[in-house]
């Protein structure tokens, strides 16, 4: 027992100084929270610059790298938000309308910093009201990867960048007709997760809503609806619900042989970090005579809660973090940063591999759709999702028909519509983004 | 002394006793326990001042909401075949384990080890495991000529799937059913053997009344815990995946899961606090039915 | 049923010698299962990234990638985060065992007023989601100025479990009073039958409590998750999940390095484990009444 009480005395002792009040000594510099969704490697790398940012700016960044929406609307619930967080569009709209985040505009016109902003990335942080409340802080477009190795074999030109729908069908179809005893493909042709259908729907020449509250299948979206099913009934493609639910299925798929390609994002560091056989990119292809469409993406971006006692430092990290921290480096979103060039010294299987022409392509954007991955405004993409989710589900599993998809639209639009009517009649809402809405219910009249 | 007076001096003594949670219960329970209740009168967004809409939220779950009765039936499904699958299984390890054989320990300890390992870790081993096309489970089934089904993705196989994964992680009902097996006095048994009661005899007049408190506590936590089945969906099935919560067809939307979706995705915590509290009634609702059933049938060595 | 009656049929030591053997196989079986995904950590941990993604799986790798593991202690500050899970998890394990039991104690042991309500409410506790009194919970603690310390993954622990409370109440029933009488008629009061009788004949209830109550601790993740903000502060479970990718491009999941460092947080959980079985099923003979 005696043995035992200078132990617990230490332990004791190592818990009061750990628990204690984080009142670090200050060198009188402004202090700046980041609330970073970011790896170790990543926060070992920032944590190992921010003393040099500290000594040239006077603002000290403290990283939180322990994220989660939960914690987030926690830390904003009881009066203690970060200065600094990510946030993907549909939290950015809902926490702007209700006055959490800065409106960034007046600190970034005078800015040139604003400059080296690709348009769409700066487009992209607007608001309904017309607010700027994030700043992207990374973004990719889409290519198709292929298996050289497969494409050797069947004999067949890699594709490139005048590829259209019918070429990748065409060869899909050629690797695919070499089929198993039980009828299978030995290797099927190609595999697109869903998500990435909108790509197709786009370069279909499916309309770009920006800011679309409602559902509307458009021609040219159940075109492609269409001919996805065909992929997987013609064993063009493998059955998708085989193929979800693993966060490292893409690359794994592609890695076996299974299929000869894979849309995916571009860049994606796990596929160039782990594939070891020969692979190439090369562009989404374009369908007939219709018009190259280019996009680039982003899931968010960072955005300066409106509590932040300082919003000029907070603003200098965050520019900071998008443009100086080396990890970040050369950053997608920067006009004036090398970004193949950076790439390709990063990761030495780029060169050649076909990563220049499809960043390439996507820059060439003035009519691309910067917002591939966001199907709805947020206002109801929740409602819209919950119930449209299910539907596409059974759909890929055809279980159900597009026809049905179809004639269940009004009945989903007009739950979408009694959210937006329950959002301004709980009349919380900043009154710019309430004119928003009635404005966006009245265009889409019943 | 009175009878009164002793009454009294024991209830200030079993207080005394209590009161470590008493107190706990007073300052960190029940505030926010009432706090969630009001609320789920409230429409709160959790960034600005809820607003009072009465019972509106529970009446839109009740009569309009359509995946409130899924979740509820995916959620009943699961407890159902969880928490009997569960105690047996854990039963069975238990008198397995209990065998005064050398290598025990060895075996104890693989059947805890599940129950060990960080939950990160087992998510990522179990979406490997089922994953349809390069998984452990159909790599083995294949090997039998048998073309498995899609697991976490089929519709049917999905709540299935996550009640194996449960069972996987039974070695915590185990310890409990064999630390309960060591409080059996050896000489009931041998009096019952003198007797000429079987195994299977001394098995149901013995072994199960005397732990029999523990496979109650075990089926009443199994409840408790099952009903809320959260982590291991929102990790597998949900959250990494946006779009895919909730599992194909929402055949693993289970209430939890919703509520939070409802909190955290849409913003709705006055609607969630309803569901919540929904379901805690119906937790509730169990286990007083389970207490009533097992009153007869649970044996308290004290209460002879 | 009939089987294992018709063992006990035979006299020799046959009987037992193929019941032991049926008791063998059927562990060896069911071990295996809950060993191969351990096995698949393990394998993993010694792989490069690639081998990872590799298909099919190769389970024993040609190159053994030891130095995924100081990787690991070079991306992530383990001596910290495991001093501060030491922190967090020692105190916990004293403050569940000891509240936990006086009130399992109390309301098993001494009848009063409101006994079967208090508990009843105890009970309900449980009953409620925490995603819905996390909020509250967290305002609370951070009007106490506990936001980024360990005192709320510690303190609440002292205050009694209510599902530890019930596990030894469970227990504490199983117990026959005549001792407690004995007791009492020795001149021994309450919380002297709580100390030397109740608690040494509870002591497998005990040392499951303290088991599950260290090892549900030391992997705890959603507690640290919204408590803890600083780096210097987090657990071993938040320096886990720092090697999970977050954001898609820059970053990714280093899966290896990952199960490398699950391989590493759980040694403490086995060595642990391993002695505390056998204090379980050694019991009460180990610990004794005299």
């Amino acid at each position: 027992m005696t043995r035992t009480r200078p132990i617990t005395a230490l332990l004791c002792a190592l818990l009061l100084n750990s628990c204690g009040s984080n009142d670090r000594s200050d060198s009188g510099a402004e202090r700046v929270s980041y609330n970073c969704a970011a790896n170790a490697v990543e926060i070992k790398s920032l944590q190992a610059e921010i003393p040099a940012f500290a000594d040239s700016t006077g603002v000290e960044i403290s990283l939180q790298p322990f994220s989660g929406q939960e914690k987030l609307y926690a830390m904003i619930a009881a009066g203690q938000p970060p200065d600094i967080f990510y946030t993907n569009n549909v939290l950015r709209d809902k926490l702007a309308a209700e006055g959490r985040l800065l409106d960034l505009r007046s600190l970034s016109a005078a800015d040139p910093f604003t400059d080296r902003l690709w348009p769409d990335v700066y487009r992209q942080g607007l608001s309904a009201d017309g607010g700027l409340y994030s700043i992207g802080n990374w973004s990719f477009t889409a290519g198709v990867y292929y298996n050289k190795e497969l494409f050797d074999k069947a004999g067949i030109p890699y594709p490139d960048t005048s590829w259209t729908w019918n070429d990748l069908l065409g060869a899909a179809r050629r690797i695919a007709a070499r089929t198993n005893a039980s009828g299978e493909p030995e290797h099927y042709g190609i595999f697109i997760p869903s998500h990435f259908i909108e790509v197709f729907e786009l370069m279909n020449g499916a309309p770009v809503g920006d800011q679309s509250l409602f559902l509307n299948f458009s021609e040219s979206s159940l075109e492609i609806y269409q001919q996805y099913l065909a992929l997987m009934n013609d064993r063009l493609m493998p059955d998708l619900r085989r193929i979800q639910a693993m966060g490292m299925q893409a690359s794994q798929l592609l890695q076996s042989g299974k299929v000869a390609m894979l849309v995916e994002a571009v860049p994606h560091q796990v596929l160039f970090e782990t594939l070891t056989i020969p692979w190439g990119v090369s562009p989404i292809p374009r369908f007939g005579n219709r018009p190259v469409r280019c996009f680039r993406s982003e899931s968010g971006g960072l955005s300066i809660s409106s509590q932040t006692a300082n919003p000029e430092a907070a603003w200098k990290a965050l520019k900071w973090i998008i443009a100086g921290a080396s990890i970040y480096q050369p950053n997608p979103v920067l006009r004036d940063a090398d970004f193949v060039a950076g790439w390709e010294a990063r990761y030495p299987v780029l060169s050649g591999s076909g990563f220049r022409e499809v960043w390439q392509r996507s820059l060439n954007h003035p009519a691309g759709d910067p917002r591939m991955f966001v199907r709805f405004s947020s206002w109801t993409s929740a409602t819209i999702l919950e119930r449209l989710q299910p539907m596409l589900d059974k759909l890929w599993a055809r279980e159900t028909t597009i026809e049905s998809l179809v004639a269940a639209q009004p009945e989903i639009n007009r739950a979408a519509r009694a959210e937006l009517t329950r959002l301004i009649q709980r009349g919380r809402l900043d009154q710019k983004f309430v004119e928003a809405i009635e404005e966006q219910l009245r265009k889409a009249s019943p | 002394m009175t009878r009164s007076a002793l009454t009294f001096r024991q209830s200030l003594d079993g207080y005394a006793f209590i009161s470590p949670w008493l107190i706990g219960f007073l300052v960190f329970t029940a505030g926010p326990m009432i706090a969630s209740f009001v609320i789920s009168l409230h429409s709160w967004s959790m960034l600005s001042p809820p607003s009072w809409v009465g019972l509106e939220n529970y009446q839109s779950i009740i009569t309009e909401d359509p995946l409130f009765p899924i979740s509820l039936w995916n959620t009943g499904f699961y407890v159902a075949l969880s928490v009997p699958l569960t105690i047996a299984v854990g039963l069975a390890l238990a008198i397995l384990l209990h065998n005064k054989l050398p290598g025990m320990s060895f075996f104890r300890t693989m059947v805890f080890l599940p129950s060990i390992m960080n939950i990160i870790a087992v998510s990522v081993l179990w979406l490997w495991i089922f994953n349809p096309e390069f998984g452990l489970l159909n790599s083995f089934l294949r090997w039998g000529g048998i073309d498995g089904p899609l697991w976490l993705q089929s519709e049917t196989w999905a709540k299935p799937s996550l009640v194996v994964m449960s069972l996987w992680g039974v070695g915590g009902t185990t310890i409990i059913f064999l630390a309960a097996l060591q409080g059996i006095p050896p000489e009931l048994h041998e009096a019952a053997e003198l007797d000429g009661a079987g195994p299977a005899r001394r098995f149901f007049h013995i072994t199960i009344p005397m732990i029999s408190p523990a496979i109650f506590f075990s089926s009443i936590m199994g409840v408790i815990g099952s009903f809320q089945v959260f982590a291991q969906v929102f990790v597998m099935t949900g959250g990494a995946q946006s779009g895919s919560e909730g599992g194909p067809n929402n055949a693993t939307l289970f209430l939890v899961l919703y509520l939070y979706k409802k909190a955290f995705q849409e913003f709705r915590m006055g609607y969630a606090s309803a569901l919540a509290w929904i379901l805690f009634f119906i937790i509730l609702a169990f286990t007083v039915l389970q207490t009533r059933l097992s009153k007869s049938r649970v044996y308290y060595e004290s209460h002879r | 049923m009939n089987k294992a009656r018709s063992y006990d049929a035979i006299p020799t030591a046959w009987g037992t010698l193929a019941r032991s053997g049926a008791v063998y196989i059927l562990l060896a079986a069911i071990s295996t299962a809950f060993l191969l995904p351990l096995a698949w950590m393990l394998s993993v941990s010694l792989q490069d990234i690639r081998g990872v993604f590799a298909q099919p799986f190769v389970w024993i790798p040609s190159h053994l990638h030891w130095e995924n593991y100081a990787d690991v202690s070079e991306l992530i500050p383990l001596g910290r985060y495991f001093l501060n899970t030491v922190l967090v998890t020692v105190p916990v394990l004293l403050g569940t065992l000891f509240s936990s039991s006086l009130v399992a104690y109390g309301f098993s042991r001494i009848r009063f007023r409101g006994r079967s309500a208090l508990f009843a409410l105890c009970l309900s506790t449980m009953m409620l989601p925490g995603q819905v009194t996390m909020i509250p919970l967290y305002i609370l603690f951070s009007r106490l100025g506990w936001i980024d310390t360990l005192w709320p993954l510690i303190v609440p622990s002292f205050f009694g479990s209510p599902f530890y409370i019930f596990l030894l109440r469970q227990f504490f029933l199983t117990i026959p009073r005549e001792y407690d009488e004995a007791a009492r008629l020795d001149g021994a009061g309450k919380f002297r039958i709580y100390w030397s009788i109740i608690l040494p004949m509870a002591r497998p209830a005990l040392i499951t409590v303290a088991l599950f109550s260290f090892i549900g601790t030391w992997n705890d993740f959603f507690t640290p998750l919204i408590y803890i903000n600083s780096p210097e502060n987090a657990t071993l479970t938040l320096g886990l999940n720092m090697l999970k990718s977050q954001i898609v491009g820059t970053g990714m999941t280093q899966w290896h390095l990952l199960m490398a460092a699950a391989c590493m947080v759980m040694i403490p959980n086995i060595i642990l484990f391993t002695l505390g079985q056998k204090y379980i099923v050694k019991g009460i003979a180990m610990g004794g009444v005299r």
